[in-house]
């Protein structure tokens, strides 16, 4: 109760900082794997955006943009595992990452695959170059033993 | 506006805004559906104006389950919005006095004017959004825009300069808007189209709906400040 009170009172005091500084940007890419012990050798990047997205889209996405924000909330929980470290974190996104496995069933190597895992890359400006570092390797988790809460 | 007209039209604008984001939940996972399905039945009374002091009462026991539940703010900047407009009506209708009632109502206004320049100052004290090179970093490698192809606006570093001010400036003299009412409400036009072009590009639709919500207690406090007076 009191952590929940805690996380109230930046809404009642806001800090209002939108955009002050433009952090290192995390990106969550998932490896498929067909035994626990393997090693990853395909990093997909998870819900990758679209190349273009007609005006038309963007006015229906303003009633109706669930997987976006889902996609904006997984933002929030791998800065959150960047800087704490926490199941609820990881267990977010990598129950996230097996729900739109199981949707997407015509994928072969889904069919294939016992295991997955996520990593997060951060991406970042340097001078004028951009660079990505990997910062964080979840669990291993066994696609079939768990279910989607 | 008078203070009621202004406490119901913001009740009805935050009921839509919550009936908005809550339709997002309703296919999601059941531990999601539990407590945003009961938020939808209780944004549809608060439009209608049934019980509203309780109904608002219950949105705010079950925002901060929403809170517990994801262990934070689900959406940022939106959810604080949200949960700010919930505890101030909440305290508006449990408030003792008419002049504790404007207090409550009369801080969110406050925080709205706030939200505001508040982001124009860090962003103004920050070179890297003086010189325009912020804003191509949002458009270059931030989690924010909605397709690949606009991540090429990075390769335009004058427009986005020059829109890079025009955030900034809008931002810092937001509070001047309050002088007359006219002034205010081509502001509040010019901020809504901010929001609605966030959404666009960014898919911040919730902070359009609900940034939108709060604008009632603006419209009450500039006629309360500058026109009564």
């Amino acid at each position: 109760m009191l952590s929940t009170l805690k996380l109230l009172l930046p809404a009642l005091l806001p800090s209002w900082r939108f955009f002050d500084v433009i952090a290192p940007s995390p990106r969550v890419q998932f490896t498929l794997l067909s035994t626990e012990t393997e090693s990853p050798h395909a990093w997909h990047e998870f819900r990758p955006r679209p190349a273009t997205l007609s005006f038309a889209t963007m006015l229906k996405r303003m009633i109706w943009n669930p997987e976006w924000n889902e996609s904006l909330f997984l933002t929030s929980c791998a800065e959150r595992l960047m800087e704490h470290p926490t199941q609820h974190s990881e267990d977010e996104i990598m129950t996230r990452i097996i729900n739109d496995l199981r949707n997407n069933t015509q994928n072969s190597a889904m069919m294939a695959a016992t295991h997955v895992q996520f990593r997060l890359l951060l991406v970042q400006r340097q001078g004028a170059q951009l660079h990505q570092n990997v910062t964080y390797h979840s669990r291993i988790q066994a696609l079939h033993t768990r279910d989607v809460a | 506006m008078i203070l009621d007209d202004a406490i119901r039209l913001t009740e009805i604008l935050m009921g839509l805004a919550f009936a908005q984001q809550s339709i997002e939940h309703v296919k999601s996972f059941a531990n999601e559906q539990r407590l945003f399905i009961p938020r939808l039945l209780l944004a549809v009374l608060l439009i209608i104006g049934f019980q509203t002091a309780w109904v608002i009462v219950l949105l705010l026991i079950l925002a901060l389950a929403i809170l517990h539940r994801f262990q934070g703010p689900y959406n940022g900047g939106a959810d604080r919005m949200s949960l700010l407009i919930l505890c101030c009506l909440s305290l508006v209708h449990f408030a003792p006095t008419q002049h504790w009632q404007e207090v409550a109502f009369g801080y969110l206004a406050v925080q709205l004017i706030l939200s505001y320049f508040m982001s124009g100052w860090v962003k103004v004290v920050n070179p890297e959004w003086r010189n325009g090179r912020a804003l191509c970093d949002v458009f270059q490698f931030s989690a924010y825009p909605v397709s690949e192809s606009l991540r090429q606006w990075a390769q335009s570093p004058r427009q986005l300069f020059a829109m890079s001010w025009g955030v900034m400036l809008f931002e810092l003299l937001f509070p001047l808007s309050l002088l007359s009412i006219t002034s205010l409400g081509i502001a509040l036009v010019i901020a809504s189209s901010f929001h609605f072009a966030n959404a666009c590009l960014f898919g911040l639709n919730r902070f359009f709906w609900i940034w939108i919500a709060a604008y009632p207690s603006l419209l009450w406090f500039q006629q309360r400040i500058f026109a009564i007076n």
